[in-house]
């Protein structure tokens, strides 16, 4: 056993001498900026190809660069009515995914059963197994004309109801969808808090309401900001809940992306709208940021109040 | 294009290796001395459920029975395959599938673009109906296969008075919310245009009343979506009305479902699907890939492949199947021909992203 241990550190040596050691932060760093510099070839490809316009003759794009696309993009009016759409269903998923998000993280980290702590993980992690195409279906089954809700709503007298293919069950199942990412960002941050602060601001007369909003939300910060930031990205980007639960009528930016590229193959608008959605994402989470400040990530720096 | 000329001639060789006996006599003795080598399998790219049925009871087990050639399925949507396919082609890559079964307005854009091998040396294009011929090309980048129309289907339940006469009954208070049209309101222009008091040779020029009659639609809340929608709509009582190709009417009514479906007195719209091959397959894969073409162009492919979409194919010697005879979905006299309303397929691939954007405008507004 100890040849073989030594058979190893001599390997090691070998191919990792002590002098390369300093650049060990830098190796484990690789695999990540690989994967980011394929992402950033993939947008100066589309970068190219937003500013090259499509012929319909030939469906060939220009040989040479234009401004075109970006100034039908702008002028299109359903491009404003669909992005408008994105980011005020972005909004409400985010605001509401956090609302019932923290409760359930704070239950989980602060229940003193562990049987409760057990079923709210696996019902936490179930839908992750499940993915986002069979539990948008799912809501089809149970939310359709003829589903388990106007069966049971028929059963007392009333319905059937319209609760698909809707803007409102759009939101529902991008609220559905996010929540666990939500409380899985959140849970670190309620298990930081000090359970001694909380008990001192109550032990000097504040009243539970009062420390929750001024110790136990503002200490949680870091957590809510991450959540906010992912589940605000990932709906305002999302694709399969408009296509299943929005009935062809409620389209988010990224079904544009879509439409472009694989209905009219137009590779070339298809680019323009995904880098005009790349940039309003970055811009709003920058913004985001620096209204908050980085330190409420948990990074090191000085978080805004 | 160097890399097409490398290709072509590489494949001129083989086949002139191959001799003229095994292109016209496929599968006979005199053609396997000379055929190429056979490949395991053979990729195709078709739609799912009784789309895919149809294909493979009708086409695909002949061809391999007769050649010993397996036939795989590639059911990604033909939307989405368009861009790989390109992609690979002009990569230099092999493509991801031998044998493509598309819609004949993406063909001719993946023909516009020299994507397709030319099948111009198929055997069985003699004899074929005119409709078969790609039109605007001097060569054959594809072949059409069939015809379908676009029909008005209905649940039964909803019109116990019997089938609605027009287009317009879509406007109906009554079924507000309860109507299904494809998601990029292909299909329903020519009909909308008539509906809406136009009519279809002023397409594209003048198409005011469609874009009108779309408008008016709107108001009615419908549903929008792809093929499989239509069924799954009709089987979960979402909807009453829906313009749809009629083989997925007659798959929801194989399926138990109470519709039924008609051509309306403003007529309905005909559009045709193809077969083509991809440049960039290896020699001997081009060569079967033509011959599983060639195969699905004789009467007996065609009648089997048909009987299970219910359309009419492009070989004459076929016979409407039982449920279809005297249905004008399944046009044989001239009245049922008279119905039809017809597009130009250029007119169709030059205007389409324009209508998709108009269409979208609507919709999403």
């Amino acid at each position: 056993m100890i040849r073989v241990l030594d058979f190893l550190e001599s390997l090691r040596a070998t191919l990792w001498p002590r002098a390369a050691r300093r650049f060990e932060a830098a190796a484990f760093l690789l695999p990540a900026l690989l994967l980011v510099g394929v992402l950033v070839l993939g947008l100066a490809w589309m970068a190219d190809a937003s500013l090259r316009l499509l012929d319909t003759e030939t469906f060939e794009l220009s040989e040479h660069w234009t401004l075109a696309n970006y100034r039908d993009l702008l002028e299109n009016d359903t491009a404003w009515i669909v992005l408008g759409r994105s980011v005020l269903g972005a909004a409400v998923v985010t605001a509401v995914t956090l609302a019932l998000a923290f409760p359930y993280a704070w239950v989980m980290v602060r229940t003193g059963s562990a049987w409760l702590r057990k079923l709210l993980l696996v019902s936490l992690f179930l839908p992750f197994f499940i993915g986002q195409v069979v539990r948008a279906y799912g809501w089809l089954i149970v939310l359709g004309k003829e589903g388990l809700v106007n069966q049971l709503l028929g059963a007392l007298g009333m319905g059937p109801f319209k609760m698909i293919y809707t803007y409102g069950s759009v939101l529902f199942g991008l609220v559905q969808y996010m929540l666990p990412f939500a409380v899985l960002l959140i849970a670190p941050a309620v298990t930081a808090i000090d359970e001694e602060v909380e008990l001192a601001s109550e032990t000097l007369g504040a009243p539970w309401w009062r420390t929750f909003l001024e110790v136990t939300l503002p200490l949680a910060r870091p957590g809510l900001v991450a959540a906010a930031m992912v589940v605000f990205t990932l709906a305002l980007t999302d694709y399969a809940m408009p296509v299943i639960l929005g009935g062809g009528t409620n389209d988010f930016v990224a079904n544009m992306v879509y439409d472009a590229f694989f209905r009219t193959s137009d590779s070339g608008m298809g680019s323009a709208v995904a880098i005009a959605l790349v940039a309003a994402a970055t811009l709003l989470a920058g913004v985001l940021l620096t209204w908050l400040g980085a330190g409420t990530l948990g990074f090191r720096g000085e978080a805004k109040r | 294009m160097k890399h097409d000329d490398t290709f072509e001639s590489r494949r001129r060789a083989l086949l002139q290796a191959a001799g003229a006996a095994a292109v016209l006599l496929p599968f006979s003795r005199a053609g396997l001395a000379a055929e190429p080598a056979k490949p395991k399998e053979l990729i195709v790219r078709v739609w799912g459920g009784e789309w895919k049925d149809a294909i493979d009871g009708g086409v695909s087990k002949g061809f391999t029975k007769a050649t010993g050639i397996a036939i795989k399925y590639d059911e990604t949507e033909d939307n989405e395959l368009q861009p790989k396919l390109w992609a690979a082609v002009k990569q230099k890559r092999r493509p991801p599938v031998a044998v493509n079964w598309d819609t004949t307005t993406n063909a001719t854009k993946s023909a516009l673009k020299n994507m397709g091998e030319d099948l111009g040396d198929l055997t069985n294009l003699k004899g074929l109906l005119p409709v078969a011929k790609p039109l605007g090309f001097d060569g054959w980048p594809l072949v059409n296969v069939y015809s379908y129309v676009y029909v008005l289907a209905y649940r039964t339940e909803a019109f116990p008075g019997g089938a609605p006469k027009s287009w317009s009954v879509l406007l109906d208070p009554k079924f507000k919310g309860r109507i299904a049209l494809y998601n990029d309101g292909i299909g329903f222009h020519p009909a909308a245009q008539v509906a809406g008091g136009g009519k279809v040779e002023d397409i594209p020029k003048n198409m005011k009343a469609c874009w009108d009659f779309i408008a008016k639609l709107k108001a009615q809340k419908p549903l929008l979506g792809e093929d499989p929608d239509f069924t799954n709509w009709f089987q979960k009582g979402e909807i009453d009305l829906a313009c749809t190709i009629v083989t997925n009417a007659r798959g929801a009514k194989k399926n138990g479902v109470k519709v039924a479906w008609t051509i309306p007195q403003e007529g309905a719209k005909v559009d045709t699907d193809a077969l083509w091959i991809p440049k960039g397959l290896p020699a001997n894969e081009v060569y079967w890939a033509k011959q599983y073409v060639n195969y699905a162009l004789t009467a007996e492919a065609q009648q089997g492949w048909c009987d299970g979409l219910g359309l009419p194919g492009v070989n004459p010697n076929i016979k409407p199947p039982a449920d279809m005879v005297g249905d004008p979905a399944y046009p044989t006299k001239p009245e049922d021909f008279a119905k039809l309303l017809r597009v130009p397929n250029k007119i169709q691939v030059e205007n389409e992203k324009e209508w998709f954007g108009k269409f979208k405008k609507i919709m999403q507004s």
